[in-house]
């Protein structure tokens, strides 16, 4: 990393209101170290010598920096199963739901965004695969997406290390994975052929609207990065995207009751979810 | 093994119904009044658009993203079409319409001094929890002017209460003075006093 001078605190907010018009994430003054870290980590990547001169490029997006930048931003470490009791609530109940009144052979769309490196989506495809009796009923089309595009190439490859596959089984392991060197291993060819993995900027309704409607959603720990008008969006984004009776799961430090009105809130055993209603509020 | 048959899947993208948001926000269904006021979300010249269909919107998904958008575009302009929805009968329609204006307290500040000023208390009170996302000098400033003059107990309860959160040592003065001329309201004299006193514990920290 590049010993780039510290920001100022006006470069500080003219950086973090860029990024706040480019994602709703918003970095505060007490994130400075956090940004300092990124943006001389980009100084040094592009030979920016002063921040005027980065910040300039930035404007510009000359080779693709803003994509590059916002990048550097996001948080991407996650693992397989995590919070393994939506999961559960997925196949107990959601997709019972969703599943009751249609006719066998119908697709059955789930939307995993942010999906990182892959673990959440694969994970939903694994679960599917080994917990819901249905699986070979329904066309499942499982759809990861995130504002980084870096991780999107990975998720895609399905390789991935120890860490990520803390908990699966070692049999999960051995049916699912093909070892490869250094304590790493990739998903079969089946799985990965089973997830498609787009761009998406969760406060850019026309890049929402692409994905079409689905019948579950799972969107964790991502809502927290943004502020309150950008969560409005999302959310409102979010209820576009989700066929009506379709299910929203969020992190479980997340509500959707305090960002908006627009979703039922129902209780399962295993989980809280969000619902958008059959019919519009009155 | 694969979930996805081949030529399954694949839905339709969301359709934003339409290349005349303004006519579809004042005559559509409600899916395309929704889809309308999303499309001109954050739009500075649908000010009016927004602003008049808010005031005649039934259903509460529509006057959700009619705020959403309105409150995108943060001017005074699109404040001022949600200021009325503030003194609604409706619980749920105050509610929406203070949370909407919570989101731009830029383009509010431009309205609370009259806010608070109201005729109507229960609107006083209100702005004055509004008041809570101001910028604390600004916040001082304008709850020290009503508590200085609202004959209202509950008014310059509102006020105190937030004044506690993020008011100024300039606020102490006016808190004293609201004390002092409600004396026979012991609850308002108590939080003056509280108010007070956790603002002399905060000031060292907040000037330092």
């Amino acid at each position: 990393m590049a010993d780039a001078a510290p920001v100022t605190e006006d470069e500080l907010r003219r950086l973090s209101e860029f990024l706040y018009r480019r994602t709703g994430m918003v970095f505060t003054e007490s994130k400075r170290y956090y940004v300092q870290r990124r943006v001389s980590d980009r100084m040094a990547v592009t030979g920016a010598t002063s921040f005027a001169s980065y910040f300039a490029r930035l404007r510009s997006d000359i080779a693709g920096e803003i994509e590059q930048f916002i990048n550097a931003f996001t948080v991407n470490e996650t693992y397989f199963y995590r919070e393994e009791h939506q999961l559960q609530c997925l196949t107990r109940d959601l997709l019972a739901e969703r599943t009751r009144r249609r006719p066998r052979s119908d697709a059955i769309r789930i939307w995993s965004v942010p999906c990182s490196t892959g673990e959440e989506p694969y994970s939903i495809a694994l679960w599917l695969l080994e917990n819901w009796a249905q699986v070979d009923a329904y066309d499942i089309e499982i759809v990861g997406s995130d504002i980084d595009t870096r991780v999107l190439g990975a998720a895609a490859g399905g390789v991935f290390g120890r860490r990520a596959l803390m908990r699966l089984t070692p049999d999960l392991v051995g049916r699912y994975f093909e070892p490869l060197e250094d304590e790493h291993w990739r998903i079969l060819q089946d799985i990965r052929d089973s997830v498609r993995f787009t761009p998406i900027n969760l406060v850019e309704t026309a890049e929402t609207r692409t994905q079409g409607k689905f019948d579950v959603i799972f969107c964790r720990n991502v809502l927290i990065y943004f502020d309150d008008a950008s969560r409005r969006v999302a959310a409102e984004n979010l209820y576009e995207n989700l066929a009506p009776g379709g299910f929203i799961c969020l992190g479980h430090t997340e509500s959707m009751s305090r960002i908006s009105p627009l979703f039922d809130v129902r209780r399962f055993n295993d989980a809280i979810v969000y619902q958008r209603p059959e019919r519009p509020h009155g | 093994m694969p979930l996805i048959r081949r030529g399954g899947g694949r839905s339709p993208p969301v359709e934003d119904n339409g290349s005349d948001p303004e006519r579809l926000l004042r005559d559509g269904t409600s899916d395309q009044r929704w889809a309308a006021a999303r499309s001109l979300a954050g739009q500075p010249q649908a000010v009016d658009a927004l602003g008049g269909a808010l005031s005649t919107e039934s259903d509460a998904r529509v006057r959700e993203a009619i705020l959403t958008g309105l409150a995108r575009i943060g001017t005074p302009a699109s404040a001022e079409a949600i200021v009325p929805l503030i003194r609604s009968e409706k619980a749920d329609v105050r509610t929406a319409a203070l949370d909407a204006l919570r989101l731009m307290p830029r383009a509010l500040e431009a309205h609370l001094t009259t806010l608070l000023k109201d005729a109507e208390p229960d609107v006083r009170v209100l702005a004055c929890d509004l008041a809570r996302e101001l910028p604390p000098p600004v916040a001082t400033r304008l709850l020290c002017a009503l508590l200085a003059h609202d004959a209202e107990a509950n008014a310059c309860a509102a006020a105190v209460e937030v004044l506690a959160e993020c008011g100024e040592a300039s606020a102490l003065q006016a808190l004293a003075a609201c004390a002092e001329r409600f004396a026979d309201v012991p609850f308002l004299v108590f939080s003056a006093n509280i108010a007070s006193e956790r603002i002399r514990a905060q000031a060292p920290a907040r000037d330092g």
